[in-house]
């Protein structure tokens, strides 16, 4: 890959769009990632002296751990160019202002305590770019009693209410095992007010100022819970793997596996909502003797004595891989799926038919794989252009072709530490 | 109220629960979002399955009493049309020839058999948008597989994650899947729009579930291609090997907190141990040995720790002797402190901590409250006034906003079919007589 390869594309959706990349962690450069990997040119701006986080977390290749190598930043950064800007210099502001003069979209998940320290509040931006979009992902807000209050997406997750309503009731609320609403519901939302932004601007000529507070994005999907609250005066909690109107709903464990001489625990989702499904299922597992008993012949009572139909089906699975139950009931339409986990998800055939994963070859990390496009359009298809970049690798490109600074200028802003 | 983003777009929405979080996005930021639900004639499958899912308004099982559907069809109008029959396909036309957007969830291929698929729509309105959103896509060997919201959590990765290793894996609160396939659908939909305004050109949007929630899996599917190593669930302590005092979830006097002290950026564990004194409840922490490991108690100090395990065993025994006490002294802190105490006094202390928040907890909370984010819409048929879930963004120019309640089955026929595609009145009637509407 050259450095060529992220610079303007033709055709594609937002070919001509340019994005200066103020963001760091999860929610903001994942949303910029899509912008680049749809034909924006996105700048990313960094600093040694405030380090994406990401990048010192692994995983790393083996015998690697530079900051360059990261597969959890690489995986989030890709088709991006990257600029290192220390914004505590006055030429570094300088620089930044030149690039959002550039920009039609700005987007930044740095605190308000932060934004405010570096003057990138709206009012200074729209001097600089009066069309300009301006995104800010503050975790609570501009304004408001909790307005800097700290968080990331591990404070985030309980704060928003996915730890006290994800699952068994018998365990404390911990969640989902990952800082759950950095990934697709943050970066999703934001991606989507910004594409409806660019609708209007198209329309009326107007930028605006978009304010996505990580804590109401997070909220947003639990509406039904908040309105079961305000509506009934009922306060939901975990309840496993349970719903209401399924039955039999749940992972059901399967015959272990072997990974690396460990047994490996392995397990099969299965869903049954109506009576079809659930003959379906039944004949799916050979109809045996248990099934003819009229306690699972309705909703109502499988739903009853569902624990113990979880424990009859659990019978039936343990001895099966969680492969054959998932193509066994999949062949009589029962909706049915192995939990997979990563290596399952890198070998699973049917993504490898549709390509999603994609292989890039960084120039230190090397050849690595990325989630690719969330989604297909069938006319013009994401691209990743290029691995993520290293850190800083495009300074001259930007400064030279963005900026428009000679070699002077560009040596004098390396002294005073601005390009850092 | 000022004019919305998406005012000028009109969409067909055809969406079970997979994709109908996508058009409530797009009908909150204006766009005119035209809900079509089979009608009862046509039978109890028929019916629009989301209106089956609760919690139900006072709980009231009717598919006019669902909260869950209410929430996600706000803003909409609704019809009722059947079209599995050539009638109610020619109205379908009708109204795709002047629409921008059709969202679907059918099994990959129905809407072709049925004579609406993306090839045909885009014959009778070039610039059409048609966004499918489906469990596995729209092509590939499992593009035929069944789903519903837990198998797009196992399938794509996310499930392996959560819960307890004594657990099965969990499944996460809420349609976790349905609403990531939902919130790429949107954007998949809109970036289809952005193509649209530079050329004219509609096209066809591939959603799968499950490749929709792979960046879920956070750093497992980069762990696995870089080490081989399988990330999986690990419970309440996560991925730490021992209890660390301050990171994790712990009991308060009324619920729980979520505890995440001495990261960068935050206060240090000694902040933690003045207030602690400053409220009488230190115990002995301030004394030796203790208050020397928490003036030492950081990220950094915790990762030389391992390193004590080969070079100096003594001494690493009895740090994590200390530690197992500063752990006591401090449940029996959070234990003695009100959740929201501890919340919003640690925060102003710079400690981070964080509320588990209940769905309550959520309705007062006082931040939520400041920025006025729930939002009350009218039932009239209700005769009731409902407290909502509000904006997951909101734009200076073009507002997010509810703009009416979810529509009742068949609410908007009349207007429609008469006010938008000119229909008589007596074919109206016909079309009702006949089941189609």
């Amino acid at each position: 890959m050259s450095e060529l390869d992220a610079k303007p594309t033709k055709g594609q959706p937002l070919s001509g769009i340019k994005v200066a990349d103020f963001s760091w962690f999860g929610a903001g450069p994942i949303c910029a990632e899509s912008l680049a990997t749809f034909g924006a040119t996105v700048v990313r701006v960094e600093s040694e002296s405030h380090l994406d986080g990401l990048r010192a977390v692994g995983p790393f290749p083996p015998g690697k751990n530079t900051y360059n190598v990261s597969g959890y930043f690489n995986n989030y950064n890709a088709g991006k160019l990257d600029l290192t800007l220390n914004l505590s210099t006055e030429r570094g502001k300088q620089m930044a202002d030149k690039l959002i003069a550039w920009a039609d979209i700005f987007i930044t998940n740095f605190t308000p305590r932060i934004i405010e320290r570096w003057g990138l509040l709206y009012e200074h931006l729209v001097e600089l770019r009066p069309d300009i979009i301006a995104v800010y992902q503050p975790m609570q807000g501009y304004d408001g009693p909790h307005k800097y209050f700290m968080g990331f997406g591990a404070v985030l997750s309980p704060i928003t209410g996915y730890n006290e309503l994800c699952g068994f009731p018998n365990r404390p609320p911990m969640g989902v095992g990952t800082n759950y609403p950095d990934y697709v519901i943050n970066p999703g939302h934001t991606l989507v007010a910004i594409l409806a932004a660019l609708h209007h601007r198209k329309k009326t000529g107007k930028g605006q100022r978009i304010e996505l507070a990580q804590i109401e994005s997070s909220v947003a999907p639990l509406a039904p819970a908040v309105m079961d609250y305000t509506v009934n005066g009922r306060i939901e909690t975990r309840r496993g793997n349970h719903l209401p109107h399924a039955a039999p709903h749940g992972a059901f464990r399967c015959r272990d596996n072997e990974w690396n001489g460990q047994p490996e625990d392995r397990w099969c989702a299965i869903a049954v909502f109506d009576d079809a499904q659930w003959l379906a299922m039944v004949e799916a597992m050979g109809s045996p003797a248990w099934t003819k008993d009229e306690r699972f012949g309705s909703h109502a009572g499988r739903k009853q004595h569902e624990d113990e139909l979880d424990a009859k089906i659990s019978e039936w699975t343990a001895d099966r891989t969680a492969e054959d139950v998932m193509a066994v009931m999949q062949a009589r339409g029962v909706p049915a799926g192995v939990v997979q986990n990563a290596r399952d998800m890198l070998e699973d055939e049917h993504l490898k038919a549709r390509g999603y994963y994609v292989y890039l070859d960084h120039p230190e990390a090397g050849v690595t794989a990325y989630d690719g496009p969330p989604f297909r359009l069938s006319k013009t298809p994401g691209v990743l252009r290029s691995p993520a970049p290293l850190l800083g690798q495009h300074n001259e490109l930007v400064c030279k072709e963005i900026l428009g600074m000679n070699d002077e200028e560009i040596a004098e802003a390396l002294i005073e530490q601005a390009l850092y | 109220m000022a004019e919305a983003a998406l005012s000028d777009i009109r969409v067909l929405d055809l969406a079970g629960e997979i994709g109908v979080y996508a058009t409530k996005l797009l009908a909150d930021l204006g766009a005119d979002v035209i809900r079509i639900e089979p009608p009862a004639a046509a039978g109890g499958a028929g019916r629009d399955p989301v209106r089956d899912v609760g919690p139900f308004y006072h709980d009231e099982e009717s598919p006019e009493r669902s909260l869950y559907f209410f929430n996600l069809n706000t803003s909409k109008r609704g019809i009722t049309l059947d079209i599995t029959k050539p009638e109610g396909r020619a109205v379908f036309e009708q109204l795709a020839a002047k629409a921008d957007v059709v969202v679907e969830t059918f099994h990959p291929g129905y809407m072709d058999e049925i004579g609406l698929g993306y090839a045909a729509l885009s014959k009778i309105n070039p610039g059409m948008i048609v966004t499918s959103v489906t469990g596995f896509g729209q092509s590939g060997p499992h593009a035929q597989y069944r789903w519903s919201d837990i198998v797009g959590v196992a399938m794509g990765g996310m499930m392996t994650l959560a819960g307890d290793k004594q657990d099965p894996p969990n499944l996460p609160y809420g349609y976790q899947g349905y609403i990531g396939a939902g919130i790429q659908a949107a954007c998949g939909t809109l970036m289809a729009l952005m193509h649209r305004d530079n050329t004219g050109q509609g096209q066809h949007v591939d959603v799968s579930m499950q490749e929709a929630l792979s960046i879920n899996q956070e750093t497992a599917m980069q762990t696995f291609d870089m080490t081989k190593a399988i990330r999986t669930r690990t419970g309440a302590r996560g991925a730490l090997p021992v209890d660390i005092p301050g990171i994790g979830v712990y009991e308060a006097s009324d619920g729980h907190i979520f505890a995440y002290l001495g990261t960068p950026g935050g206060a240090p564990w000694t902040e933690m141990l003045a207030w602690m004194q400053d409220t009488g409840r230190a115990e002995d922490l301030g004394e030796s040995p203790y208050v020397d490991v928490i003036n030492e108690l950081n990220m950094r100090f915790l990762t030389q720790l391992v390193g004590l395990a080969s070079s100096d065993p003594a001494k690493l025994q009895d740090t994590l002797k200390a530690l197992a006490h500063l752990s006591e002294v401090f449940v029996r802190f959070c234990k003695s402190m009100s959740k929201w105490t501890l919340y919003e006094e640690g925060q102003k202390r710079r400690l981070m901590f964080g509320i588990v928040s209940t769905p309550e907890d959520l309705a007062k909370n006082p931040q939520l409250e400041y920025r006025q984010w729930l939002q009350d819409v009218r039932h009239d048929e209700l005769n009731e006034t409902l407290r909502y879930a509000g904006p997951p963004y909101r734009l200076s120019e073009t507002p997010w906003a509810i703009r009416q309640r979810a529509p009742l089955p068949g609410e908007h026929n009349t207007d429609v079919l008469v006010n938008d595609l000119g229909m008589a009145q007596q074919d109206v009637e016909r079309l009702q007589a006949q089941g189609v509407i």
